[in-house]
C-alpha cells in the first residue's frame, strides 16, 4: 500500500493515580483521507497507544458521546472530518467539565442540571392507553421538534462562556430541554419549569452569546430556546401577579 | 472490602428494552426498587440509532391478524406464533403509552400518528418520527424514567458476572468504569437488556458497545442462546463505515439499482414479487449479493456497493421525512441523496438469536431474565421484520419487568457470604487481568481476526467448509485470548481492560453464531447455505440452542410453538 | 492548548468518586474572533453605566436652577465627553443591530394565540421602530415639535 500522509496529534493525557496535572502527548500516524478525527484517535488506540481513554459508541453523530476540544473548538469528533485539519491537530477534552482521565470527562453535574428542569410529560391527570394517542397537529410538533433533536453531547456547555463562569447555570442543552417540554402542547408542566427556570436555573444568566448554537452538531439551537424561555418565563411571572395560580406548584 | 449494593430488581443494560422494564417494574410495585446496571450512560446506548420506525397496528384497513402472518411469515415460521399473537395485541398500546410519555412522532393534518411503508408489511402501520425513532424512542423512555426515585441508575458499571447461589442468579458483580472497582449488586430478580453483538463482524451497522455482553453472562452461567445461527443483515449500510441507511427510504419510494441502472428487484425474480423493494430484509440482502456475484455490482474503495435512488423523491420529501438519511449520506459517504444514488451494500444489523427465554422473558435459571435483542422470545424466527424490534423492546421490556416483580416479590435472598466470595473472587480476576502480559497477543489484532472469521463464514450466503473453518479459527482465537498483552495498568477510566472483558463476550457469542450455524444445513430465512438452499421443515423446523461446555459448545434444539399459521413456503 | 480556569464549573454536587483535573478551556477561548465580538456586546454595558451618571448629573443640575444647567452644558462641550458621547451612540448602535439579529430566533413559537412575524417582518418592524423613535427624538431636540 502507498504510503498515506502523516499528521501529529498532540493529545491530553491525565491519569489521576500518575499525573498531577493534564500534560499532553505527540503520536504521528498515517491517515486515510477520508477519516473523520474519532478514527484516528481510534487507530491510535488500537495501534499504538492502548492506554489513551476515550468515549465512544455510534459513529454516526446521534449517541452524542465523542464530544471533544478539537483545535479548541468543541466538536463531536465523529462528524468532523481530518481533512478539515492541518498536520497539527490537537484534541482535548471538552472544556469546562472537571478532566477524568485523559479525553474522558466528568458530567455528572449535567446530569444533574438535565433532571431538575422535569424533563418529561407533566399533566393533571395521566391519560390511559385506552383513549388512544393525543392528537397533535404537524404545527404543533414543528413547534418544539427541533428543541427535542439534542442528543446531550454537551459541546454547547464546553462553548458557553456563562458555563465557563457560573457554576449554578443550568445551561444551553438543559434549558433547551425543559423550553422543549414546555412548547409541547401535551404538556402542562410549563408553570413548575418556568419557576425552576427563573429560580435556581438562572437561565437569565445568559447573555446572548450563541456560541452554544455555533457549535451544537443537531442544530438545536439552544440559543433561540433560552432566549424564548426567557420571555416565557417572564410572561409567566406576571400572569402569576395578576392570576393567582390554583394550589401548589 | 467489597462493597454491596442492594435492589430488588437489577436491569444490565439500560437502552430500550431495559428502561421500558424498569418502568413497567416500578409502576407494578409501589415499594421495589429497582438498580438499573449500564456499561455507559443510557442516553449513549444503540437504541439511539434507530431509525426507520416501530409497528403496530393502526390503520382500519389493517388488522392483528395480518400484523401477525406478516411477523410470521417473515420469520420464514420459525417464530414462536403464541409469542407474535401478545405482540401484535400490545403493540398499539405499548406505542400510544410512548406518545403520552412525550414521543415526536410524525403526524397527519387531522393530528393522528402517521404511518409508514415497511419492508414485508401488508399494510402501512410503522408508525415513525422522521427518520429517528430510536433516538426519540430512547430519549422519551430516559426522560420518563427520571420521574422515579425509585429507578437508580448506576451508569458506567460494567457487568461481569453474574452471581448465583443455591441454584438462582441473585445479582451481578460489576466493575466501575471510572473507579476500576468491583462491586457486588444484589437483586432478586437480574434482566438482561443489553443488546445484540453485531461487533463481532467487522462490517456493522452496531456501535462500539454492540458486543453481546448480556448473551455471554447467560451463556457462561449454564443458560443456552437460541437460534443465534441466524444474523440479520440490513440491505443497505454504508461501504467503509457500515452506517445504517434506513428501510424508511425505501418505504418512502426509494429503489434498488444494479450498475447498469437496472432496478433488479422488479427486473429480475428474487422472490419478492410486487413488494420489490419493501420485501422482507434477508431476500433483498440476498438479492443484492446475487447481483454483486453475477458481476452488476459498482466497484470502490470499500468493496462493491449497489445504488439506493432517492433522487426521485425529491428534496422536499427527503428533508421532511429522511432528514436524517440525507446528513449521514452527506457526511459518511459524500453523496447528496437528493442529487445522487446513496452507495449501499448489505450490512451486519441485528441478531434475531439470543438468550433463550419464554413469553414472560424467564430463562431456565430462576431469578435471570432477558428481553429486547439480547433475548430470542422467538418474536423474529430466522428473520426479522424491519420496525418489529423496537416495538418488541417496549412489549417485551414491560412484560418481562413486570413478572420479574413478580417473582422478586416471592424470592428468597441467598447466602449473602457467599454472593459477597464470589464477587471477591471476580474482583481479584479482573484485577489480575488489568495491564497484564499473559504472552504476546495484542487485543485489536485478536479482535480483528473474529471479525474476518465472521465476516468469512457466516456471511449472508454460506456453506459447510467455510462455517467450519470459521469455527476452527474462533477455537485458535480463544487461545490466542488467553495469550493477552494489555498495556493499560491504571484503575481510572481504563478501557482497554473493558476492551478485553467486551472481546471475551464477543468470543463467547461468536462461537455460538458459528456452532450453531454448522448445524443447521438448510436455508431459512437469514441462514442460506450454497450446499443446502432449499428450506427443510421435515428436519429443521426447529430453534437451534447452543449450550456453552468447558470442551466446546453443544448444539441441541428447542420445538417451535406454531397455533394458526402452517408453513407454507414464503413467497411474496 | 489549554488552561484551568474556573475549577468549579460543572462540578457535580456530590463527593469526587476519583480525583480530576480542573476544568480547562482552550488558550483561544476568550481571544476567538466571535468571543471578541460577544464580550465587546457585554462590555458595552460600562458605556451605558457611565452615560448613566453622565445623564443624572445634568439631571440633578435641572433642580438645582438655570444656572447649574448652564454649567452642566458647557463642561459637556468638552471634546472628552463629545467623544464619549460618540462611542455610546457607536455601542448602541452595535448592540442593537446585534440584538435585532438575534431577536426573531427569540420569539416563542406562539404566546397564547398571537404567532410572531416572520423574519424579514420583524427585522423591518424592529428598525422601523429605531428609525421613528430616533426621528422623534431629533424633531424633539432641534425644537420643530414639543
Amino acid at each position: 500500500m502507498s504510503e498515506l500522509p502523516k499528521k501529529t496529534f498532540v493529545i491530553t493525557r491525565f491519569d489521576p493515580d500518575k499525573d498531577q496535572v493534564p500534560k499532553t502527548q505527540t503520536y504521528e500516524i498515517e491517515c486515510r483521507p477520508d477519516w473523520k478525527v474519532l478514527d484516528a484517535i481510534n487507530f491510535i488506540k488500537d495501534e499504538v497507544d492502548p492506554t489513551l481513554s476515550h468515549r465512544w459508541s455510534c459513529r454516526m453523530a446521534v449517541c452524542g458521546s465523542c464530544g471533544m476540544n478539537v483545535n479548541g473548538e468543541p466538536k463531536l469528533t465523529c462528524k468532523t472530518s481530518l481533512a478539515e485539519y492541518g498536520d497539527v491537530v490537537e484534541i482535548e477534552p471538552l472544556a469546562n467539565f472537571p478532566i477524568v482521565r485523559d479525553l474522558v470527562v466528568d458530567f455528572e453535574s449535567f446530569m444533574e442540571k438535565f433532571r431538575s428542569v422535569k424533563p418529561w410529560i407533566i399533566r393533571a391527570k395521566e391519560k390511559a392507553p385506552e383513549e388512544g394517542t393525543c392528537s397533535q397537529s404537524p404545527e404543533e410538533l414543528e413547534a418544539f421538534r427541533h428543541f427535542s433533536m439534542c442528543i446531550n453531547c454537551m459541546l454547547c456547555y464546553a462553548a458557553c462562556p456563562v458555563v465557563a463562569n457560573a457554576p449554578e447555570f443550568l445551561g444551553p442543552a438543559a434549558i433547551a430541554l425543559g423550553h422543549r417540554y414546555n412548547l409541547d402542547s401535551r404538556d402542562e408542566g410549563a408553570a413548575e419549569r418556568n419557576e425552576i427556570f427563573r429560580g435556581e436555573g438562572t437561565i437569565f444568566e445568559c447573555s446572548y452569546a450563541n456560541e452554544c448554537s455555533e457549535v451544537c452538531p443537531k442544530n438545536v439551537d439552544p440559543a433561540a430556546a433560552i432566549n424564548q424561555a426567557k420571555l416565557l418565563a417572564v410572561l409567566d411571572w406576571a400572569k402569576g401577579l395578576v392570576l393567582p395560580r390554583k394550589g401548589g406548584s | 472490602m467489597l462493597e454491596v449494593v442492594r435492589h430488588d430488581v437489577l436491569i444490565v443494560g439500560g437502552g430500550g428494552a431495559g428502561l421500558r422494564a424498569a418502568i413497567a417494574a416500578v409502576e407494578a410495585d409501589p415499594r421495589i426498587s429497582v438498580g438499573l446496571v449500564s456499561k455507559v450512560y443510557p442516553m449513549r446506548s444503540h437504541t439511539v440509532s434507530a431509525e426507520g420506525g416501530a409497528a403496530a397496528v393502526a390503520r382500519d384497513d389493517d388488522s392483528l391478524e395480518m400484523h401477525a402472518k406478516d411477523t410470521v411469515k417473515g420469520s420464514d415460521f420459525l417464530a414462536d406464533q403464541d409469542v407474535v399473537d401478545y405482540f401484535v395485541q400490545e403493540a398499539a398500546r405499548e406505542l400510544t403509552l410512548l406518545e403520552h410519555w412525550g414521543c415526536p412522532f410524525s403526524r397527519e393534518p387531522d393530528g393522528r400518528v402517521s404511518v409508514r411503508a415497511f419492508g414485508g408489511m401488508a399494510a402501512k402501520r410503522t408508525w415513525f418520527a422522521a427518520d429517528k425513532i430510536g433516538f426519540h424512542m430512547l430519549h422519551t423512555l430516559f426522560q420518563h424514567s427520571m420521574r422515579f426515585d425509585r429507578i437508580v441508575r448506576y451508569d458506567e458499571q460494567f457487568v461481569t458476572r453474574l452471581l448465583v447461589d443455591g441454584g438462582a442468579v441473585r445479582g451481578v458483580a460489576a466493575l466501575d468504569v471510572r473507579e476500576g472497582v468491583v462491586r457486588v449488586f444484589l437483586g432478586r430478580a437480574v434482566i438482561l437488556t443489553t443488546g445484540g453483538a453485531g461487533k463481532c463482524f467487522a462490517f456493522t451497522t452496531n456501535g462500539n458497545i454492540k458486543t453481546g455482553d448480556g448473551m455471554a453472562l447467560a451463556y457462561r452461567a449454564g443458560v443456552p442462546l437460541k437460534d443465534m445461527e441466524f444474523v440479520q443483515y440490513h440491505p443497505t449500510g454504508l461501504p467503509g463505515t457500515g452506517i445504517l441507511i434506513t428501510e424508511a427510504a425505501r418505504g418512502e419510494g426509494g429503489t434498488l439499482k444494479n450498475s447498469e441502472g437496472e432496478r433488479f428487484l422488479v427486473t429480475r425474480d428474487y422472490g419478492v414479487g410486487q413488494k420489490a423493494e419493501l420485501g422482507p430484509r434477508d431476500m433483498i440482502s440476498r438479492a443484492i449479493i446475487q447481483e454483486m456475484m453475477a458481476g452488476r455490482g459498482i466497484k470502490g474503495p470499500y468493496g462493491e456497493y449497489v445504488h439506493l435512488d432517492l433522487t426521485h423523491l425529491g428534496e422536499k420529501k427527503i428533508d421532511e421525512r429522511l432528514p436524517f438519511v440525507r446528513l449521514l449520506s452527506t457526511t459518511y459517504a459524500g453523496v447528496d441523496p437528493v442529487h445522487q444514488p446513496i452507495p449501499i451494500r448489505p450490512v451486519v444489523h441485528y441478531m434475531m438469536g439470543g438468550v433463550d427465554v419464554d413469553i414472560d422473558g424467564r430463562t431456565l435459571l430462576p431469578g435471570l431474565y432477558a428481553a429486547g435483542e439480547t433475548a430470542c422470545v422467538s418474536l423474529n424466527g430466522a428473520n426479522r421484520l424491519g420496525s418489529n424490534s423496537l416495538t418488541e423492546c417496549l412489549v417485551f421490556g414491560a412484560r418481562t419487568g413486570r413478572h420479574a416483580v413478580a417473582y422478586a416479590r416471592g424470592a428468597s435472598d441467598g447466602d449473602e457470604s457467599r454472593l459477597r466470595a464470589l464477587g471477591q473472587e471476580e474482583a481479584a480476576r479482573i484485577d489480575a487481568l488489568r495491564g497484564s502480559r499473559r504472552g504476546g497477543e495484542r487485543l485489536a489484532g485478536i479482535r480483528h481476526d473474529m471479525q474476518h472469521t465472521m465476516e468469512q463464514g457466516c456471511g449472508v450466503y454460506r456453506e459447510q467448509p467455510s462455517m467450519q473453518e470459521t469455527v476452527r479459527t474462533l477455537a485458535q482465537i480463544r487461545r490466542r485470548y488467553a495469550a493477552l498483552a494489555l498495556d493499560d495498568r491504571s484503575k481510572v477510566f481504563n478501557t482497554e481492560l473493558i476492551a478485553a472483558l467486551e472481546l471475551g463476550n464477543m468470543l463467547d457469542v461468536a462461537e455460538a453464531v458459528a456452532n450453531a450455524a454448522v448445524a443447521r444445513k438448510e436455508s431459512r430465512g437469514a441462514h442460506t447455505c450454497f450446499d443446502f438452499p432449499k428450506r427443510n421443515d421435515q428436519e429443521y423446523l426447529h430453534h437451534s440452542l447452543v449450550w456453552f461446555g468447558e470442551a466446546g459448545p453443544r448444539v441441541d434444539k428447542k420445538a417451535v410453538t406454531i397455533t394458526r399459521f402452517q408453513p407454507e413456503e414464503r413467497k411474496y | 492548548m489549554a488552561r484551568s480556569w474556573n475549577p468549579h464549573a460543572m462540578q457535580p454536587h456530590g463527593p469526587a468518586r476519583t480525583r480530576t483535573a480542573p476544568p480547562q478551556v482552550p488558550d483561544r477561548f476568550w481571544s476567538a474572533p466571535r468571543m471578541r465580538r460577544y464580550l465587546l456586546f457585554d462590555a458595552t454595558g460600562l458605556v451605558y453605566l457611565l452615560i448613566g451618571f453622565v445623564i443624572l448629573r445634568a439631571v440633578w443640575a435641572l433642580g438645582d436652577g438655570g444656572e447649574a444647567w448652564a454649567r452642566v452644558l458647557r463642561d459637556y462641550r468638552n471634546p472628552l465627553y463629545l467623544l464619549f458621547h460618540a462611542v455610546t451612540l457607536l455601542s448602541v448602535i452595535y448592540v442593537g443591530v446585534r440584538f435585532f439579529g438575534l431577536f426573531p430566533k427569540a420569539q416563542p413559537p406562539r404566546i397564547g394565540p398571537v404567532k410572531p412575524p416572520p423574519r424579514p417582518v420583524l427585522h423591518a418592524l424592529l428598525y422601523a421602530a429605531w428609525g421613528v423613535v430616533t426621528l422623534g427624538l431629533l424633531l424633539v431636540l432641534g425644537g420643530v415639535i414639543a
